[in-house]
């Protein structure tokens, strides 16, 4: 017996000589939805979009219907189309709108090519629409990378004295150092929309020790981070957080900016040539809806996981999941005695310190980091929540 | 409305619980131009992807020359959070295998849906008891606020709970 289906219809017609009529609908065993999008065949961009639900799981779930204009103007030969309609039309609207319109989409663009095919006739009667539609292919294109895939950038320069001249970190008292391992900042990463110099500012106000830097596949450079040592006078480390797939990975000590997805074990080797320390974030983060624990994943199995043989700690305390989640990879952590860390994950200033990592020796510098987490002298803490903050 | 139709397509995906450690989502593709089916074999409870099988019977132009070689890079990835940017990452955003990659991602959300389908199940009848339910599910799992209109400001699914800090 099936256990769940989803079907998708979407049929194109030409409404006249500039316009194609767009119609799509989605049916599955939990939603009912439909869409109609009017495409300008010039520019192929939505002139119109209306939707309708049919049936859907929450009484509020209509309300989706008016945010679909936000999908006004979008053009669909746009490299970042798809993007812009998971994170505007998916967020402010629907998903389930947002894949039945990237359906709909999707089914314009080949109509509009059997209509470029038709035009293309009319000098060559004979042109088959196999071999258009190849010969379309194999126009020369930019010499563009295969997007998506990991490229290994040049290193940026070796960290350079400056560091030294940092100013001093407050030492690790009897309460240890505590350094929220995990933030993101706008605009090295797109999905932040907190500046850097507004996160350290909240992080001294809340009396943190340090903030590591973890942007996207983004390296700050030495002389970056020391500016902003020296402006705030605070710890400030770099660090990165990479997709692998296996999942994000935070890495300290690696140079190399890494672009796109990289094979974990690959990661690893990268990381392992520069000296240099990873953490898997946020292992155990289930959806929507549903955890880990619904799929009957429990601690003891998620421990034989083979990602974690290559990393040397585990995020525990991320601000970006659930209390069940941070839990259960906190059990995860401590079965395979792996250390275990804390980090907001911070996308806006406010978050900041919401978790961090208690270090118990003096951490300087990145190498200081480094020794510290492989040695697992370290403990992650609910750093906002213990100083009364939330 | 008198209009002269260009094309026309027919996606449906579909997930069998294969056995007590394996479910299987299937994505069957027919329009005008393409005839396909991808499918992936996921295993409980790790929603790892252990295979992944594909057939291209039709298609015009430009085409994934080898559809399966490039999918098979997706074996090992489990169904989760960030899938898409991994398998898009994995399998390539170049036009002839963009459709392969997006057929595994509706596989993928077949798996999950077919997850949140069971839970959704547990939810009671009547508009206010649901607005509760939901209320409480929002209060669990932070990430539903705002996630889209339906727990966006406003809505009565999220009254009286404080935006996530």
């Amino acid at each position: 017996m099936l256990s769940f289906e989803r079907n998708k219809l979407v049929h194109v017609g030409r409404k006249d000589e500039a316009t194609l009529h767009v119609r799509g609908v989605l049916s599955d065993d939990i939603y009912s939805l439909e869409i109609e999008i009017e495409v300008g065949l010039a520019d192929l961009a939505i002139d119109r979009i209306e939707g309708k639900w049919h049936r859907w799981t929450t009484p509020e779930c209509p309300r989706a219907d008016a945010f679909l204009r936000e999908a006004l103007g979008f053009r669909l030969e746009d490299a970042d189309f798809s993007q812009k309609v998971h994170k505007i039309v998916g967020r402010k609207s629907c998903r389930h709108y947002a894949n039945l319109l990237l359906e709909c989409a999707h089914s314009a663009k080949e109509a509009s090519r059997l209509l470029a095919w038709e035009a293309a006739k009319a000098d060559e009667a004979d042109l088959k629409l196999d071999a258009f539609l190849k010969g379309r292919a194999e126009a020369p294109r930019s010499a563009a990378r295969e997007p998506g895939r990991a490229e290994a950038g040049e290193a940026p320069p070796k960290p350079s004295a400056l560091e030294s001249k940092a100013p001093s970190p407050r030492p690790a008292s009897g309460n240890g150092q505590v350094i929220d391992l995990h933030v993101h900042t706008h605009p090295a990463s797109s999905c932040s929309s907190a500046p850097v110099d507004e996160v350290i500012q909240e992080a001294r106000r809340i009396g943190l020790d340090g903030i590591c830097l973890t942007d996207h596949n983004h390296v700050w450079a030495p002389d970056q981070a020391e500016a902003l040592r020296q402006r705030h006078g605070f710890l400030v480390l770099r660090g990165n957080e990479i997709t692998t797939e296996q999942g994000d990975m935070l890495v300290f000590g690696l140079e190399k900016d890494i672009k796109g997805i990289i094979l974990q074990r690959k990661l690893r080797q990268e990381v392992d040539a520069a000296g240099g320390c990873m953490i898997v974030a946020h292992p155990f983060r289930g959806f929507l809806v549903f955890g880990v624990g619904e799929t009957g994943l429990t601690p003891e199995q998620a421990m034989d996981r083979p990602l974690l043989k290559l990393v040397d700690a585990i995020e525990i305390m991320n601000g970006k999941v659930t209390v069940q989640e941070n839990e259960f990879a906190a059990k995860v952590a401590a079965g395979i005695h792996l250390p275990a860390t804390g980090g907001s994950d911070a996308h806006e200033v406010v978050e900041v310190g919401k978790y961090a990592t208690r270090f118990f020796d003096t951490i300087r510098n990145e190498q200081d980091l480094i020794a510290a987490l492989k040695s697992g002298a370290c403990q992650a803490v609910a750093y906002r929540k213990e100083k009364g903050l939330t | 409305m008198a209009e002269r139709p260009i094309f026309s397509r027919n996606r449906c995906t579909s997930v069998l619980k294969v056995d007590d450690r394996t479910m299987r989502s299937t994505c069957r593709l027919q329009d005008t131009l393409t005839d396909a089916e991808v499918e992936i074999d996921v295993r409980l409870p790790d929603l790892e992807i252990v295979a992944v099988r594909s057939g291209f019977k039709r298609t015009m132009g430009d085409v994934c020359r080898e559809p399966n070689e490039a999918l098979q890079k997706v074996i090992g990835v489990r169904v989760g959070p960030g899938m898409l940017k991994i398998i898009k990452g994995l399998v390539g955003e170049s036009s002839d295998c963009g459709q392969a990659a997006f057929m595994v991602e509706e596989c993928c959300h077949g798996i999950i849906l077919s997850f949140t389908k069971e839970t959704l199940m547990q939810a009671p009848l009547g508009e206010e008891l649901t607005a509760d339910h939901y209320g409480e599910m929002v209060r669990k799992n932070i990430r539903l606020y705002n996630r889209c209109a339906a727990f966006a400001p406003g809505s009565s699914m999220v009254e009286g709970i404080e935006p996530p800090q």
